[in-house]
């Protein structure tokens, strides 16, 4: 392997965030190397979705840095970021209700780092991801007008239309029922491989985690506590504690 | 590979439908007498205030009650300098006079969401009005007359391009990446500019885009009037009517505001010589009503039954 | 120099500040109760300052009765409109709510301001749009070398204790407690048992009563028309702004501060700069506080 594969695609290095008094993250490192699928767990308020935020540039660092193929992006903007070639899913999925599904991914294909300026090609473009994800049948039907299954899966259409490519995947399966889930991690591997995207993937829903994810990162009140492969995890002292309490 | 779907083709008959009038406007003062000529040129200042307002307000979603501070600015640049620029400049300087008032005070504005929006461009409006109020006050500046307007067929064309422009200006941006990018960051900002949507900047250019226009428009109506009146080129109620005009008409492209401007400006011309407080009670309850019961407008109503006259699905 | 500072030490002005704050700490308090409530900025509100101004001044031409008098009846007058409004009105906005209730959010100013418009224009059809104006109790009285007229006293000493009493019962009552709650958080105020609909009525209705009663007190104090409401309702979404949402006590803080920079402001240059002070205030707390009135709440969590 050449160096430049073996450098990492994202480098996340001290990372901390503060919100007034209280604090999300502190001294969070890891990196991701391009074509990885990297897990994120945690219980609720370990930190998860800050981390994503401030990787995307929905917020601000308050320490540390953050660098995509090679160069920093801390303190972007979230519009450049995308650009750049990083796409984000919410955790409370932010659709367009008023415009059709269509519609919702041509904005993809024209501001990502797709840049598809002509009208025409950004709707190719996106009907294709439509194709891949199954929701090509739905390309005239309002946003608002899906049920919660498709708009998550609108959610990650979305975020793969602007041609990104690294993504963030933030709980895609929550509310999802266990064939849904089984459908969803389909799609996901299918357009990883197709595309060869780097993922990283925060979720609740273990098996789908251990499924996808080649490493996990596990965070607990905003601090890394461990990371290595889903078996490693599993019988990590220091997981099973916070988890389960003392180890059995 | 699925067809990428094509938009109905009723598209075709709106712009036959805008072409037709837009020729019979632009014959109007060949056949018709001064007095129609004037509803003529009423009816074109109304056309260009409601679609730049909807250049900002329905593609955006940041709706502004304050349209009429660019009105009352290109008027008061005119009036100013009247009779020491030539009108041609100093109707162009109108208009980039709004258009740099709008990007001065634009990212401060824009930072400010939902209703708060609302209610301070209303408020930027009225402080403007005062304070011009109060800077004539102070320099003993009573009132101003005008003399050597240009004639009413002037005026006339001049008005017939400027709503020319604003309805080009709103087909043209609607349809372009810049308007999608707008129509995005209306659905959810925060999304959109996740999505690579460069939010900031393109509220700022639609604001300004939005203020060009109705500063021109405004410096054409002063040269109607001999007398010339602070308030009324200020007055909240042009920036209400504009809004109800674009709210009775619904959607987000240019037939809304075409179809609001023709309904309610036919309604006014009835009321407004006989009864001008009962038209004033009538706008607030368009607007009222209209939020409450069909906040679509005509477009909207018009959208539910083919709707549901082909079915669903 | 020394006129300025002759003008900031000035008693009679400083009264007038007091009269002024009072009356919009008054209104403040009513939008408050109102906005807190409904969560949509009522910019209506000011004209039931304006109605609660005609009825008195009806009261005083018609049968003689002293502003002071009517007051009560008008702020009782006022409570009736809020409960028929929040009946009416209200519980439509809230059903409708549901189905797409941003859009609703975002224009429900626009439908306030529509009825707004409705109510100037219909006292305007109704009492002509000239203004008017009626003299009572213009007796003046001295403090030292601050000249008083009995009006302006009166209006102050009702003005205050009616916000203070209103402000005790929102700090003290049970009925008060419940009222904060609902403004502070609706859904959760349903879980733990209160009545939020029999809340809310109550809170539309003294905030109806409290504008109504502002207005009869305006009515002794300077020329009204059909479009007098309008400013009051600036001033009052300055106080609230300034002074957050449901937080009755710096409410009163910030009307007494805008009550001085108008009083002072107009002294130092000139009464046209009345509005342009009044509006300049409106513009910069909105600019200062883009989130509006929900970032200075406290967070609970």
């Amino acid at each position: 392997m050449s160096s430049a594969d073996s450098a990492p695609l994202l480098e996340v290095r001290d990372l901390g965030k503060r919100f007034g008094g209280l604090t999300a993250l502190s001294g969070v490192s890891f990196s991701v190397a391009a074509g990885e699928t990297v897990g994120i767990m945690g219980a609720n308020g370990a930190g998860k979705t800050t981390l994503f935020s401030l990787v995307a540039g929905n917020a601000r660092p308050s320490a540390g840095t953050i660098a995509f193929a090679g160069g920093r992006i801390d303190g972007l903007s979230p519009d450049r970021i995308c650009r750049l070639g990083i796409a984000r899913t919410f955790q409370i999925v932010k659709p367009f209700p008023g415009l059709t599904v269509l519609e919702n991914l041509r904005t993809a294909a024209m501001f990502g780092r797709a840049g598809l300026h002509d009208r025409r090609e950004a709707d190719a473009a996106a009907m294709a991801v439509l194709e891949e994800v199954g929701m090509a049948a739905l390309a005239s039907a309002p946003a608002a007008t899906l049920t919660l299954a498709g708009q998550k899966r609108l959610e990650v259409a979305r975020a793969i239309a602007t041609g990104a490519r690294l993504v963030l995947l933030d709980e895609v399966m929550a509310g999802l029922t266990a064939t849904e889930v089984g459908q969803m991690l389909d799609t996901l591997r299918r357009v990883r491989d197709a595309r060869g995207l780097t993922l990283i993937v925060i979720e609740h829903v273990m098996q789908a985690l251990m499924k996808l994810c080649a490493r996990i990162v596990v965070l607990h009140h905003g601090e890394r506590i461990a990371e290595g492969t889903p078996e490693a995890i599993g019988n990590d002292p220091r997981v099973l504690s916070v988890y389960f309490g003392t180890a059995a | 590979m699925s067809a990428v779907p094509v938009p109905a083709p009723a598209t075709r008959a709106w712009a036959v439908a805008g072409l037709l009038g837009a020729a019979a406007l632009a014959a109007l003062p060949f056949f018709a007498n001064p007095y129609l000529v004037a509803t003529g040129l009423t009816l074109l200042m109304w056309l260009a205030l409601t679609q730049s307002w909807c250049l900002l307000s329905k593609l955006t979603g940041y709706v502004s009650l304050g349209h009429v501070v660019f009105y009352g600015l290109g008027a008061y640049l005119v009036v100013v300098t009247w009779q020491s620029w030539p009108l041609p400049l100093a109707i162009a300087a109108a208009g980039a006079l709004a258009a740099l008032f709008a990007a001065l005070i634009g990212l401060p504005v824009l930072r400010v969401r939902g209703p708060y929006f609302v209610i301070l461009t209303f408020g930027i409006a009225e402080l403007v009005k005062y304070s011009i109020l109060a800077a004539e006050a102070a320099s003993g500046t009573a009132s101003r007359i005008l003399f050597g307007a240009p004639d009413l067929i002037v005026i006339y064309f001049a008005m017939f391009a400027l709503a020319a422009a604003a309805t080009l200006l709103l087909v043209v941006v609607g349809r372009s990446r810049f308007g999608h990018g707008l129509r995005s960051l209306r659905e959810n900002e925060e999304a959109a500019e996740t999505l690579g949507v460069p939010v900031v900047r393109y509220k700022l250019l639609a604001f300004v885009l939005s203020a060009a226009i109705p500063g021109m428009v405004g410096a054409v109506m002063a040269l109607r009037s001999t007398y010339f009146v602070v308030g009324q080129v200020f007055d909240p109620m042009i920036s209400v009517t504009a809004i109800a005009m674009a709210l009775l008409g619904g959607g987000d492209d240019t037939r809304g505001p075409i179809l609001g401007t023709l309904f309610l400006f036919i309604v006014s011309e009835v009321l407004w010589i006989r009864a001008p407080l009962a038209y004033m009670l009538i706008l607030g309850a368009v607007l009222a009503g209209f939020v409450l019961v069909a906040p679509g407008g005509i477009l909207g109503f018009l959208d539910g039954r083919r709707a549901r006259g082909a079915g669903g699905a | 120099m020394s006129s300025i500072v002759d003008t900031l030490l000035s008693g009679q002005l400083l009264f007038a500040a007091l009269v002024t704050g009072s009356l919009y700490a008054l209104v403040a308090l009513g939008l408050n109760l109102v906005y807190g409530t409904l969560r949509m900025l009522n910019v209506a509100h000011g004209d039931v300052v304006m109605l609660g101004a005609y009825g008195a001044y009806w009261a005083f031409s018609v049968g003689g009765i002293s502003p002071i008098v009517a007051a009560p009846a008008v702020a009782a007058l006022g409570a009736l409109a809020g409960l028929a409004v929040h009946r009416g009105l209200v519980r439509r906005l809230f059903a409708t709510a549901g189905a797409g209730s941003t859009r609703l959010e975002g224009n429900s100013l626009l439908l306030f301001f529509g009825l707004s418009i409705i109510l100037q224009n219909a006292a305007a059809l109704a009492f002509t749009p000239n203004a008017r104006g009626l003299a009572y109790w213009t007796e003046v009285y001295h403090l030292g070398n601050v000249a008083m007229t009995g009006n302006r006293i009166a209006a102050l000493v009702i003005a205050g204790a009616t916000c203070i009493a209103v402000a005790a019962l929102l700090g003290r009552s049970l009925l008060g407690l419940s009222m904060r709650a609902v403004i502070e958080k609706r859904e959760a105020a349903t879980i733990v048992g209160i009545d939020v609909d029999r809340v809310q009525a109550i809170s539309f209705a003294l905030g109806f009563a409290t504008a109504a009663l502002a207005g009869a007190l305006v009515s002794m104090l300077e020329q009204i028309s059909p479009f007098t409401g309008f400013p009051f309702t600036i001033a009052a979404f300055i106080v609230i702004i300034l002074g957050g949402l449901g937080n009755l006590f710096a409410g009163l803080g910030a009307a007494l501060l805008l009550g001085a920079l108008e009083t002072y402001g107009v002294a130092l240059t000139s009464a046209n700069m009345r509005s342009v002070l009044l509006y300049g205030a409106f513009v910069a707390a909105l600019l200062l506080f883009p989130k509006g009135l929900f970032a200075r709440r406290a967070r609970a969590a």
